[in-house]
Order: C-alpha cells, then structure tokens, then sequence
C-alpha cells in the first residue's frame, strides 16, 4: 500500500460516504429549487395570458367569441359555488372511477403476472378495448344506466384502466434476472418473491400508469357528461356553451384543468415519498 | 495442511495436453489422475462435489455454447478454493450449477455428498454486483434472508447486527443503498449472504467493481471476516493476485469450454500481510499461474 502513489487521493477508502446533504436543507434552498424547477413554466404562462388580454383588447374581439382573461377570472370570481359545487360532482366521478381501475389493475395485473393463460386469454380484449372511441359507448351507457353518475364512473374506469394495468404489469415483469437469482439462492418462494421483489419493483411503473390515468381521467368524466347530465364540469361547459356564456366555458375549463394538475402533482407527491430511495438522485441532485 | 512448501511438488496437472503447452517447469509429476481434485483433508465427506459437469447452452440457428466441460471438483468444509480463468471461461456457470440455479448437462452435482437434493436456497452466494434492494436500508437488506427464511424479525436483526460489527457496517445499519459507497455496499452484500449460516460460500468475482485500493482493502478485510472453520468457500476471480492472497487452493480454468488445467495448492501461511506479495514463495506460485493463463490466452 505504501507504494501507492497518488497521496493526494487521500480519501480513507471504505469510509462510506453516508451523503452529508441529507441534512436538512435551508428554506431558501427549497425555494430556489422550487423556481429553478417550475420557474420557466410560470413565466410562460404568464406570457401567453398577458399576450391574450392584451391582443383581445387590440383587435377588440367580440367577448362570446373570445372573451379577455380578466373577464374570465370574473367570472370565476363572480360566483365560486357554481364552479364547487360542479367541480365536486366531476371530482366524484373521478375519484371513483380511479379508485375502481386501481382495484380492477391490480387484480388484472397481478393475475396476468401469476398467470399465463389468463395473460393470453385477456390480454388481447384490454387492447380491443382501447381500440374502440370511448365517446361512441357513451350514448350507449346512458341507455343503460341512466344519466346519473354510473356511466360517468364508467367512462373514467374505461379511461383509466389501461395505464394502470399496462404500467403494474410491466413494472412486475420487468425485475432484473440477476436480482431473482439472488432471491432463488436465498431460498425465497413465488409468493416470497412477489411480495418482497416483484412489486416493490414495480411501484416505479405502477406511479407512471397513474399519472396517465390522472390526466386521461379528467377527459373521460367531461366525456360522460358531455352525453347526459344534470350537474359537473362538463355539464356546465355544454350548457354555457349552447348559450354563448363563452367566458363560463374558459371558467370551467380552466377549473377543470385545475384539478387535473392537482391530481397529478397529489400523485408525484406521493410517489417522491414513497420511492424516496429508489434512486441515487433523489437524495442528491441539489448539487449541480 | 502438511504439505511441503515445495513448490513443485504442490502442482497438480489436471490435464497433460495443455499442461505440458504452459511454460511451467513440469518437473512435477502429477500426484492426481482422473482429472478429480482431492481436499486436503478429506477423509470426510466434501461440502461440495463436482463429478464430469458439462454445459452448454443452445442458440438458435447457431452451434450451442460450451461454457464449461468435464469439471471435477471437491471442496472441504473449511477450505478456501480460488476459480482462476479469463473472462468468459464460464467460471459463473460454475458457480451457478453449484448454487443450483442451473443443472449440468452431464455429470453431478451434490452437497454433502446428496446427490438428488435440492441445492438451490442451500448454498450462499454472493454476485459480481451487490443486488441491494434499494427501498431497504442496511440492515433490512442485511437480513433478507432471514427474513425469507422465516426468522422473527427481532432474532434477525440482533444477528445481523452482531455481525455488523465485525463487517465494519454498524455505522451505516439505517442508511439506504444509494448513500454507500462501492465498496460498503459489497460488505452488506457479503453479510447478507452469510448470515443465513449456510455450509457453502459462492463469491462471483466479488471486488471486480470496485476500484484498486478498495480492492486490496477488501481482500485483507475478507480473510480476516470469513470464519473459515465451517464454510467451504469458491470465489472465482481473474485476478491471480487475490487468488493467491485469499486461497487455500487455487485452480486455473482454460477459456471456453472451461475446463481445469491446473491445482496448485497455497501453502503461505495465514495470515498473509500485504507484503506477502514480494515473499519468493508467492511470486513462484504468481508467475505458474500467469504461466499457464497466458499458455492458453495465445492459443
């Protein structure tokens, strides 16, 4: 050892390099990263809402054609229970329906990974179903079931069933072989494996799925709505809009991609906390 | 071991043909026939007993792959044998028939000389990359497989935790994967595969990642940690160096198919410091094995 001639590398090796930076950052820090990260969007943002007051007010454009944000956040600001109270009867829906294709993907996901001939015989009718325009079943569905909220849920499960099954169960394949080598030597059994390999792996897949389905969710409660219904988001858009309430409908749709983002930002939450450790740069990054 | 420390005499031809092509000086008749390795001490039954294994694995469209042929092998409880062999000489499928994560083509396989038993969940093996499970911390990592073999969670750690000791982790119990170091994270690797208490210790080429100094730090730290009195150990490795260092026993592979073209036994005394490198015993047994390396490597 004495030999060794680069002394200024002086680092005792197998001194672990527990990461010093995982002491609590300061707030500004925080803060910093924070506009570093979502800075640029917001400046953007502002822009283009700038740039659309200003050139509706040039060009003086009719307001039932395009009305100026100002007018909208009026409206928005003229009577919030009308936005609530619609916006929970869509938030319902979606909330349901999601809570539905989480169940349903699971259930299919896991079965498929445990399952070959289940993989075989169902896997062909989950791609047929997304082949076919969920907006031609909606009409449908209300024959069905009426126009209360079952063919709304319907229609988000239909939505969002896909990704989350498609990313579960990639996510529950996808395990390195070395990694189920280690477990087979160990002794561990399928189940052994399932629960402490397979899905701890496959949360990272299973977190993406749910960020499509957050999004697509959204789309697929308006659609139902669209079709048949007394109170949500989407009802109101279509009334408005059949009315010329042009302003109402820049309301609504701005609530509506409101809550879209919250659910997608509830979910990266969540999933930052839950695979805080999964890899090397979430503890780092800050760095450079 | 009583042998003499002899150099010559500790050479074992496991096959004339590529024997006699090496440049070893082959004055040493060779005292095993038959092509099967003998423990030093082995009147008992060996841990491991490796009889004519072959495999090959099949490609379509092409001629199958021979990774290793006709392998004999025993190993002792207690005995530290080094696999030597340039990259791709099949040394892992070895391992890996021993593990019983695969089966031989041909020949046997058998621990404590059962032949039909399962093998697989009954020797510890430890990869070229540590494997953590980066959602567990240390000591969770630690005690897998425990854990998997039903232990109460409460016995599982306070195990592991004596044991963390001596790994020189005990520091780090709580910390995750993505914080340590290269070489930390192979120590936890190590104690994961050893806390099970299993009679067989696989080590695939465990220092390749790691960089020369961790290296070397590692090599002095695994001797020093294995309690070798009732383990039988195989590491395979390409480094000549570590193999001498660590080794009781030391066999040479030749490239693909794999098969044994040399035994040399070890006859450095233990501890072995550092500078066991410059002693004139080590260098001898260094320059036979390179030898005989280098004899198959031009062909």
């Amino acid at each position: 050892m004495s030999v060794l001639p680069q002394t200024e590398n002086h680092v005792p090796p197998e001194s672990a390099t527990v990461a010093s930076h995982r002491q609590t950052v300061s707030i500004w820090n925080r803060l910093a990263g924070y506009v570093q990260d979502w800075g640029a969007a917001i400046l953007i943002a502002l822009f283009g809402l700038v740039a659309w007051e200003l050139s509706v007010r040039l060009f003086d454009v009719q307001e039932w054609l395009l009305p100026p944000v100002s007018k909208i956040l009026s409206e928005l600001i003229a009577d919030p229970p009308l936005f609530i109270s619609n916006g929970w009867v869509t938030l319902r829906e979606i909330l349901v329906g999601f809570m539905v294709s989480t169940t349903f993907g699971f259930v299919m996901a896991t079965g498929m990974f445990w399952s070959r001939l289940l993989e075989r015989s169902v896997y062909p009718f989950l791609i047929a179903s997304q082949t076919v325009p969920v907006f031609t079943l909606a009409p449908l569905l209300v024959i069905w079931t009426g126009t209360g909220m079952t063919p709304k849920v319907v229609i988000v499960v239909l939505f969002t069933f896909f990704p989350i099954t498609i990313g579960l169960m990639t996510g529950l394949r996808s395990v390195d072989a070395d990694m189920i080598a280690m477990f087979r030597t160990l002794g561990a059994s399928k189940w052994q494996m399932f629960t402490k390999l397979h899905l701890p792996s496959a949360l990272p897949y299973l977190f993406a799925g749910l960020k499509v389905a957050a999004v697509v969710s959204v789309i697929g409660a308006v659609i139902g709505e669209w079709i048949g219904a007394s109170a949500g988001l989407g009802w109101l858009i279509k009334t408005s809009g059949s009315r010329y309430q042009t302003d109402k409908v820049f309301a609504a749709i701005f609530t509506l991609s409101v809550m879209a983002s919250m659910m997608f930002i509830l979910i990266s939450l969540v999933q930052a906390r839950m695979l805080r450790h999964y890899h090397q740069s979430d503890s780092e990054g800050a760095t450079n | 071991m009583s042998q003499t420390s002899e150099i010559p005499s500790n050479v074992h031809s496991r096959n004339e043909d590529s024997f006699s092509r090496s440049s070893v000086s082959a004055n040493a008749p060779s005292t095993q026939s038959g092509g099967i390795a003998t423990a030093p001490t082995s009147t008992e039954v060996p841990a491991v007993s490796v009889r004519n294994a072959s495999k090959s694995f099949a490609r379509s469209d092409l001629p199958p792959i021979e990774a290793i042929d006709d392998i004999s092998l025993d190993v002792a409880l207690g005995e530290f044998v080094v696999i030597v062999g340039p990259s791709g000489c099949g040394k892992s499928t070895l391992l890996n028939i021993i593990a019983g994560l695969a089966e031989p083509n041909m020949g046997s396989v058998s621990l404590q000389g059962d032949d039909d038993a399962e093998r697989i969940g009954r020797v510890a093996y430890m990869h070229q990359i540590d494997l953590l499970l980066p959602w567990r911390n240390v000591l969770s990592n630690a005690t897998l497989g425990l854990e998997i073999a039903g232990i109460p969670r409460a016995d599982a750690d306070a195990k592991a935790t004596e044991l963390a000791q001596r790994f020189g982790i005990s520091d780090f119990l709580n910390a995750y994967p993505a914080t340590l170091s290269g070489g930390m994270r192979q120590r936890v690797a190590l104690l994961r595969a050893v806390l099970p208490d299993r009679d067989v210790l696989l080590l695939d080429e465990p220092f390749k990642a790691l960089d020369a100094i961790t290296r070397a730090e590692l090599q002095r730290w695994l001797s020093d940690v294995l309690d070798r009195t009732n383990r039988a150990t195989v590491m395979v490795t390409h480094d000549v160096e570590e193999a001498l260092m660590l080794g009781d026993r030391v066999l040479v592979m030749s490239p693909r198919p794999g098969r044994i073209l040399l035994e040399l036994d070890v006859d450095l005394p233990r501890p072995r410091p550092r500078d066991v490198v410059r002693e004139p015993n080590f260098v001898e047994l260094k320059w036979q094995l390179l030898s005989v390396l280098s004899g198959e490597s031009v062909r």
